[in-house]
């Protein structure tokens, strides 16, 4: 079989989402219709609602944006082997980080401020992360299980800041300090939430990419995820890329959770992003860890809640619809024999 | 006499509180062994809790109830393994898919059928029996308090782990289950399907996680949403701390059973914020992961 | 009427190619059987599809004058064929009883391994057949031999009455051929059938009654073994030409030194010997230094020493006067050192990669611009070493998708047009055809004839005495005999099954003198 790796595969996969994606559907409609005593309306709310006014759809925009960056995080890691379960702290963390900084600096420039911020979201999802790849190298503990661990004290030491020190004595909400205005990013879809961020969000998949498959770093990184023991053997410094990937993944991670905070809810508020972690390794493989695929799965996640956030504010379904779509997206996305069949059937020779 | 006060309940409770580990981790073994990663015990878990609590509150029969709540959750585990197995899908994601599918249907069916999506109380249902045992034993100073006076449950789960032991080691199934996990091609070459001990394996665990999440909604009278509260996680790093044996998992599970009672304790009386010490099990898991971990390659003289 | 008849079988992968084309192929009973032909001819599907681990698209078998059907292991097994594969289908952590149960464990109560059951049946099979193993041992800590010996257990425990064996000897060395020979005219005595699958020449001619010769997925020919004359004439009807040439060996002075082991030696915890215990050795330019030894005995681990992919616990390893003891592989690579593993499609190439990716991963350096690879470039530097080694593929296709031969000469075309003088070469001709095997040779004597010092470790004697200026043997991580090949050769012009022997005693340690034979050099006792 000496073919050429890209068109045959590339439509089998889409074949093999198809199928999921009609499966998952299929489910969503048969639970209302056993569940809905309006089911006609709760199937219309639920895969056209998202569409049927500028409020709806720019939140479902805007919904993406985390998606992206959790997105662009796992595809980074999986590409390079590397297994980071330690997400939804990264995400988190990035919140914190973003408004440690705003609350530190109430009266600064708001880009200045805001980029400081950015930053502190980088360097705290990304040294999270980066310590259980640091583990790894070290004293060779599983990455994947370290990183969920740390990922699950952060939450708790995050919730412990927002309920403690960052607690906001006006309200009886479990929220910090709102952050100063000057730190909001600008609106783009009034009245929904979508901003500035979807703009960074879209630029980060495009340098993400560019950054995998043209530079010499992401060369490293993919040889590395293909074959360890080839890549040393070749010469590369195959400890620096059990590290980097982490570090990298949990800056994107940590942006993501920044930018919620800095984007639409200028406040941090608990359990803001959870979530967030899990449905980012979602993305990444509904993109087959393609940063530019990256961009299309996240907005399929997020029509998902969209189109269960609609029906639930018009009818008697249950937002945790989304959930189970999703859940059965998960279970079928790679499933190999999908694609396989697909294969199969196109090769009529 | 103040220590003696704290050390019994505080043991007794560690007992009680490590059961669930215990039995997830041990139904995981299984799929383990067969060389599957299974990161759905949480969402077993929870979704056993939910199953079984809905069952006994509705026949009124505990034994029944229990019954059919472990076969909706191997159900569940049945379609993870299928989706794994035969559709070659990804372990680990689908692993996550049974979580989150656990997580969304335990509240969406929640609500259908008791109309809230907060906890769900089950005053009427009956309780879980303590086993009974002689005066005599349970007079013994010390071991008596700690290890009697436990519900039918706890009893269960020791028993499932010699079976558990007995049967990986020494029946034709085991030796075929371990084989899967070591050497698949052998296993192949020799006429077997892989695939199907695997199934298996995967379907013990969904018995065993139905069990211990039984144990923490029937306790309760009461189902809370995501009331496994990662325990499933723990149970799985419980398998590895516990060196992937019987054994080994009863000495982890109860290291984390000693934890979480000594959190529980300490939340009431030590001044620390209570996040950090929900943090605690988490805390002591990832330093026994590098002690462990420098121990070994100290041993390998890397 | 023979035992077994295969008629008609055909079986056809999706892309095309012929793996089977309407075989014939039948087997006497009580006979052995070589099945015979290049990598790629469809020995082993054949076999596969007769032990049924393979379905066939059409065709017939027939055993015993019944027509059969075989779906898997197990009908096969219940028939009473069995099989042993190149690849040991063993489990490392069980026992040897274990293994050879798995699958048809004797029960006790229904419902426990009888364990006693199986090791009593276990040792009067061994004994009949005068095999040395202990059923209670690991299969971990057996040799190699002794593995295959188990694999012929599974199938005697089981009955077998035909047993296929998939190149049993290409892991063994002379005398534990003899061994599996012996124990193949044993079981023949016994009334057992055996078909063995082989491309090595000569062992065809020594043990088989039969042969069929197959080439690119037909039968080419059935012969009485006894009917051919020689070599030459099995391998004109196995490659349908004449192939076999001798290997022309110029004389070359030796320059300086170039790779330089002192006393090196590799320990590991909780392993009581030393995998490689004081070597010392020194390559120098313009000459091909091998090494030789029966796999496992440090062969391997001499490899990743010098290749710096481990590193060693005592001793110098110098490269042209420069201490590298402790230098990873990037460094040594950026000193000149080429090297091409024995593990060719895990460490010597990534499979998934496309064969551009694979070509550059130790230069890649070279086609930087700003931080980002230039492609274009990348993409010209792979079609010009397709095209000088001759690869059948292109820059893009993933590599996995060559044959083995082509993978190989990817692997070449990267080391060895590196302006390397420290070159590592092994196991180079593992499963390659006769005509890729000396495109191997040629271009390590053009290495060598451009000034590098080669080290040629292989597992093979006969490549090593074909291609190697001095021998080193290897046992138990000591080297045990250091012989001037040129010399030896030479003077054992019509004995060289008798030289093979003598190396091969070494190999086994079965001599604990140490043989230095012909060499200008003294070298220092082990």
């Amino acid at each position: 079989m000496k073919g050429k790796k890209k068109p045959g595969d590339f439509l089998a996969s889409l074949t093999g989402l198809a199928i999921t994606l009609l499966i998952a559907f299929g489910l969503v409609v048969a639970l209302i219709l056993i569940l809905s005593k309006t089911p006609g309306k709760m199937i219309y709310y639920f895969f056209l609602g998202p569409f049927t006014n500028t409020y709806y759809l720019g939140n479902m925009l805007n919904a993406a944006v985390p998606l992206v960056f959790s997105g662009l995080g796992m595809a980074v890691a999986f590409k390079s082997s590397v297994f980071n379960l330690g997400g939804e702290g990264q995400v988190y963390a990035g919140g914190l980080a973003v408004t440690l900084v705003c609350l530190g600096l109430p009266s600064a420039n708001g880009f200045l401020g805001g980029l400081l911020a950015v930053m502190a979201a980088l360097l705290l999802g990304g040294g999270i992360a980066g310590l259980s790849g640091f583990f790894k190298v070290k004293w060779n503990v599983d990455e994947m299980i370290s990183s969920f661990l740390i990922s699950s004290i952060v939450l708790l030491v995050v919730n412990y800041f927002i309920t403690g020190p960052l607690d906001d004595p006006g309200n009886n909400m479990l929220a910090s300090l709102p952050l100063a205005h000057q730190y909001n990013l600008m609106k783009l879809f009034s009245p929904s939430k979508l901003n500035l961020s979807a703009l960074f969000a879209i630029a980060a998949s495009a340098l993400t990419f560019l950054f995998m498959s043209r530079s010499h770093i992401g060369y490293e990184m993919r040889m590395c995820g293909l074959n360890r023991e080839f890549s040393r053997y070749g010469g590369i410094k195959v400890s620096r890329y059990l590290v980097l990937p982490m570090i990298i993944g949990g800056a994107l991670h940590g942006l993501g959770g920044g930018l919620m905070v800095l984007g639409t809810y200028q406040v941090l508020y608990k359990g803001f992003s959870f979530g967030m972690g899990w449905n980012g390794i979602a993305v990444a493989l509904i993109a087959r860890n393609n940063p530019l695929g990256v961009v299309p799965a996240a907005l399929l996640f997020a029509y998902l809640d969209a189109g269960a956030k609609a029906a639930m504010l018009n009818g008697d379904i249950t937002f945790e619809i989304a959930s189970i779509a999703q859940s059965i997206i998960f279970f079928f996305i790679t499933a190999q024999i999908l694609s396989d069949l697909a294969r199969k059937t196109r090769r009529v020779k | 006499m103040r220590n003696s006060q704290f050390a019994i309940p505080f043991l007794h409770s560690a007992i009680e509180i490590m059961t669930p580990f215990l039995l997830a981790a041990i139904g995981g073994l299984f799929t383990e062994l067969s060389g599957m990663l299974n990161i759905a015990l949480e969402g077993l878990m929870l979704a056993g809790a939910f199953f079984c609590v809905t069952f006994a509150a509705t026949t009124g029969n505990l034994f029944l109830g229990i019954l059919l709540g472990i076969l909706c959750t191997m159900l569940l585990s049945l379609l993870f393994g299928m989706t794994t197995i035969y559709l070659k899908a990804n372990v680990f994601i689908t692993g996550l898919a049974t979580n989150l599918f656990a997580s969304g249907f335990t509240v969406m069916l929640a609500f259908q059928l008791f109309g809230t999506k907060g906890v769900i109380q089950f005053p009427n249902i009956p309780r879980l029996p303590v086993l009974m045992v002689p005066d005599s034993l349970q007079r013994i100073p010390f071991v008596g308090d700690i290890l009697f006076g436990h519900n039918v449950i706890v009893y269960l789960s020791w028993l499932i782990v010699a079976i558990a032991t007995v049967v990986i080691y020494r029946t034709p199934f085991g030796m075929r289950l371990r084989g899967t996990g070591m050497n698949r091609q052998t296993i192949v070459s020799l006429g077997l399907s892989p695939g199907r001990y695997q199934l298996v394996g995967m379907l013990i665990s969904g018995f065993t996680c139905a069990l211990a999440g039984s144990m923490l909604t029937i306790q309760l009278a009461a189902f809370v949403p995501e009331i496994s509260a990662g325990r499933g996680w723990i149970a799985l790093v419980a398998i590895y701390l516990g060196n992937r044996t019987p054994a080994g998992i009863l000495v982890a599970s109860f290291i984390f059973g000693l934890s979480e009672s000594f959190s529980n304790y300490a939340q009431g009386t030590i001044r620390i914020p209570s996040d950090f010490i929900l943090a605690f099990p988490y805390l002591i898991t990832i330093v026994a992961m590098i002690l462990y971990s420098v121990w070994r390659q100290s041993r390998r003289g890397t | 009427m023979p035992y077994l008849e295969m008629k008609g079988i055909t079986r056809l992968y999706e892309n095309g190619l012929r793996a089977n084309d309407a075989v014939d192929f039948s087997v006497e009973e009580n006979e052995i059987h070589a099945i015979v032909g290049e990598n790629g001819a469809g020995k082993t599907t054949l076999m596969n599809i007769l032990y049924g681990l393979t379905r066939s698209d059409s065709g017939t078998i027939i055993l015993d004058a019944a027509r059969v059907s075989i779906r898997n292991p197990q009908d096969a097994n219940r028939l009473g064929i069995g099989m042993v594969h190149q690849h040991f289908k063993l489990i490392p952590d069980f026992t040897v009883a274990e293994n050879v149960v798995l699958g048809i464990e004797p029960v006790r109560a229904r419902l426990f391994v009888d364990r006693a059951a199986a090791k009593a049946n276990i040792l009067e099979i061994v004994s009949r057949h005068g095999f040395s193993i202990d059923p209670d041992a690991s299969v971990r800590d057996l040799t190699v031999g002794q593995m295959q010996q188990v694999e012929i257990l599974k199938m005697l425990y089981r009955d077998s009455k035909l047993l296929i064996l998939d190149e049993p000897t290409s892991v063994l060395t002379e005398q534990e051929i003899e061994k599996l020979f012996g124990t193949l005219r044993s079981l023949k005595k016994g009334g057992r059938t055996c078909v063995i699958i082989t491309h090595k020449l000569q062992e065809v001619l020594e043990i088989s009654d039969r042969l069929t010769v197959m080439r690119k997925g037909r039968v080419v020919a059935v012969r009485r073994t006894a009917e051919i004359a020689d070599r030459a004439e099995l391998a004109r009807l196995m490659v349908g030409r004449d192939v076999l040439y001798p290997l022309v060996r110029m004389e070359k002075k030796r320059g300086r030194p170039i790779l330089e082991l002192k006393d090196v030696t590799l320990t590991q915890r909780g392993r009581g010997q030393p995998l490689l215990d004081r070597i010392n050795l020194t390559v120098h330019s313009g000459e091909i230094i091998g090494v030789a030894g029966v796999s496992g005995n440090g062969l391997g681990e001499l490899e990743d020493v010098v290749s710096g992919l481990r590193r060693i616990s005592s001793g110098q390893i110098f490269h042209n006067g420069h201490d590298v003891s402790f230098l990873d592989t990037g460094k040594l690579r950026e000193g000149g050192m080429a090297y091409v593993p024995a593990n060719r499609l895990r460490r010597g190439a990534s499979l998934h990669a496309s064969v551009m990716e694979n070509l550059i991963v130790s230069n890649h350096h070279r086609f930087l611009r700003a931080g980002f690879l230039r492609n274009n470039k990348i993409f010209e530097y792979s079609m010009e070493l397709i095209k000088s080694f001759g690869i059948h593929g292109k820059p893009r296709v993933q590599i996995g998708t060559l044959s083995g031969g082509n993978i190989q000469k990817a692997i070449l075309a990267r080391e060895l047009t590196s302006t390397a003088d420290m070159v590592v070469v092994c196991e180079p001709t593992w499963g390659l055809d006769v005509e890729s095997s000396q495109f191997v040779y040629e271009k390590i004597f053009s290495m060598r004839a451009a000034g590098a010092g080669v080290l040629f470790i292989s597992s093979a004697l006969d490549e090593i005495l074909g291609i190697a200026d001095s021998i080193m043997v290897l046992y138990r991580g000591k080297m045990v005999a250091f012989l001037a090949n040129g010399r030896i050769v030479r003077d054992n012009q019509h004995q060289s099954r008798q030289l093979k022997e003598y190396i091969g005693e070494y190999m086994l340690g079965l001599r604990d003198d140490f043989a230095s034979v012909g060499t200008e050099k003294k070298e220092t006792q082990p």
